[in-house]
């Protein structure tokens, strides 16, 4: 029994290991003394200096967060709202809506993003951030859908008539007792989608216009002309950020009394 | 910069014209445009200081978005919504897209500044007569190599085809390429298109085939570098760079019997609108110093023969980045060679498959 236990250790470490070992080395050489990618010659914080002196990288960095915040803002709005719509009411075409909802996630991403530049082509919207917000909406309210319709699964609709009963009217109900019982499945969804929008490449690169470059294009770009510590560097930085938001989004997704376990 | 797959890109235009995307025949946008430029251009091949003098001269403000291989230039393109007023295709690129008719034919009586091009790099197969394109920067494909671990100096692309190198060699993932080593090693153009010439040479790339360790295009450079191959083929760009940072390492060589020349050309989207601002970029690029502040910032050749006399000499006499006359004498660009293509794909398939 011990026996077994241990070797399940084990192998659980090396897992972690064949995940992790990658990412750790990228950290590693972004502190790297030296510009060649493969040997470790010292501490310093040169290129984050470089980084931080980079006008394209900054920009690029500028256009990620208008994108993610934009996306953020219209894609929770939106995905609350199927989510509500689907946990609360019966509708004709409910089945329907409930299997399309998984279909932007579902489908490659490099199909959605051709289909979308042809859509832009047919309306004539030209190619800018507001096509790459556009584009990123599509997918992302999938995601809060389907996190916030999670949390109303365990709703407890008495508390509603409860405040109904005393007589608020719908309006209160939703903003008073709702709203903060689903808060931390919408937050969480909202954490989630600013994440995989700053992440995203694939449908990104085809729907980016005229500056509009964001991070991670920015990143490809420079990678193809060889890889430097500067990259290294500010994946470095959008790991940390990508890796805080999902922690934040884990804790809040768990009920409370988990929480207060671990 | 460097020529990608030809068949990912060839599906891509016969999809786009399945697709009645071909806008070719509206008319072009005319008038002056606004005080504004949009380039798409590969990154790190417009240095910022280039881009800033041409603002303050002009008060003309510049936008520049970065790609990273040639199928991006043709799916903006495509799109038709993209604002692009430059972009910077590689040659095979700029003939797909003169197909497809996404280009703006030049308005030559505009560049004062034509005359300071090598005649070498104009009227090429890709672009009869330059109606579409002019020459930005241009190169070689040749190979790097590890000199302390071949123990020699080369000059030939015999080594990659040597069986005591055996899991040392490296070759582009690159079917017109690989073709053209084998055809320029055989003694023969690059463009055959002699049925028994290509299966020479197809022969020759199968028996080397064992000898590879690995197809790859993307970072050929970082690979030789860290010492997995000894020999990597590969775009001068990347290579030189890799000599510049370790010369007492690495080696690039242009072999003797020849190898591709490569150029990227500065061409109109068909949709271009900011006509004025086009112009006057296309000829400040080709001032001769502007032309040589270009090179000495980003290490690559251009056409521009007046502009040498302001080029670093370190970079002029760097046999990777400007070749002798008698080298690039045997070298040549890569040109449709029609039906030959659906041959040489055949003998890429067996030998991937191999």
């Amino acid at each position: 029994m011990r026996r077994g236990s241990r070797l399940l250790a084990v192998h659980a470490a090396a897992v972690y290991v064949f995940l992790y070992a990658p990412i750790a080395i990228l950290v590693l050489f972004s502190f790297n003394r030296t510009s060649q990618t493969a040997v470790w010659q010292g501490f310093t914080l040169e290129w984050y200096r470089r980084l931080f002196s980079n006008e394209l990288i900054l920009a690029s960095v500028r256009n990620s967060l208008i994108v993610g915040a934009a996306t953020t803002a219209i894609a929770t709005v939106l995905g609350t709202l199927v989510a509500l719509a689907l946990g609360r009411h019966e509708f004709r075409g409910k089945g329907a809506t409930r299997s399309l909802l998984y279909l932007p996630i579902i489908i490659p991403e490099i199909v959605v993003g051709a289909a979308l530049v042809t859509f832009f082509g047919v309306v004539g919207l030209r190619l800018s951030l507001t096509t790459v917000v556009i584009a990123h909406v599509v997918f992302s309210v999938s995601y809060v859908a389907i996190v916030v319709k999670a949390r109303l699964s365990g709703f407890d609709r008495s508390l509603e008539e409860a405040a109904l009963d005393l007589g608020a009217r719908p309006l209160q109900t939703f903003w008073r007792v709702t709203l903060p019982l689903i808060l931390p499945g919408v937050v969480s969804g909202a954490l989630l989608v600013f994440t995989v929008s700053i992440d995203d490449y694939v449908i990104t690169s085809f729907v980016a216009g005229v500056g509009a470059t964001t991070l991670p294009l920015q990143i490809y770009s420079m990678l193809k002309v060889g890889v430097t510590p500067e990259v290294n560097a500010v994946s470095t930085l959008l790991l940390a950020v990508t890796v805080v938001l999902i922690l934040v989004a884990q804790r809040l997704h768990q009920p409370p009394s988990e929480r207060a376990e671990s | 910069m460097r020529p990608g797959r030809w068949t990912r890109v060839f599906a891509l235009a016969a999809a786009a014209s399945f697709a009645g995307c071909q806008r070719g025949e509206e008319p072009l946008p005319q008038g002056p445009g606004e005080k504004k430029l949009n380039v798409y251009i590969w990154s790190e091949y417009l240095p910022q200081e280039v881009i800033e003098e041409f603002q303050r001269r002009t008060g003309i403000s510049v936008r520049y978005d970065l790609y990273d291989s040639n199928e991006p230039v043709l799916e903006k393109l495509q799109s038709g919504v993209a604002d692009y007023d430059l972009v910077v295709p590689s040659d095979y690129m700029v003939r797909i897209l003169v197909h497809l008719k996404l280009l703006r034919p030049l308005d030559k009586s505009r560049l004062k500044n034509l005359g300071n091009l090598d005649p070498r790099f104009l009227d090429k197969d890709f672009d009869p007569g330059n109606a579409y394109s002019l020459p930005y920067l241009w190169g070689t494909t040749g190979y790097g190599y590890d000199k302390p671990k071949a123990g020699r100096e080369h000059e030939s692309w015999a080594p990659l085809f040597d069986p005591a190198n055996k899991g040392q060699i490296l070759m582009l993932d690159d079917m017109r390429e690989c073709f053209a080593v084998a055809l320029k090693f055989l003694g023969h153009s690059l463009n055959s298109t002699d049925p028994a010439v290509l299966k020479q040479a197809a022969d020759l790339l199968k028996k080397q085939k064992p000898l590879v360790k690995t197809y790859n295009s993307g970072d050929y450079e970082n690979i030789l570098a860290s010492g997995d191959v000894s020999y990597a083929h590969g775009y001068n760009g990347q290579l030189a760079k890799l000599v510049a940072r370790e010369p007492a390492r690495f080696a690039y060589v242009l072999p003797k019997e020849g190898a591709t020349i490569w150029m990227d050309s500065v061409c109109i989207p068909r949709r271009a609108r900011n006509v004025d601002a086009i112009y006057a970029f296309l000829d400040y690029i080709q001032e001769p110093e502007v032309n040589a502040r270009i090179v000495n910032g980003i290490s690559y050749a251009s056409a521009n023969v007046p502009a040498r006399r302001w080029i670093r000499p370190e970079i002029l006499n760097d046999p990777a980045i400007y070749p002798s006359e008698a080298a690039l004498a045997r070298c040549e660009f890569l040109e449709d060679i029609g039906e030959a293509t659906t041959i040489l794909d055949e003998y890429w398939t067996e030998i991937k498959a191999q």
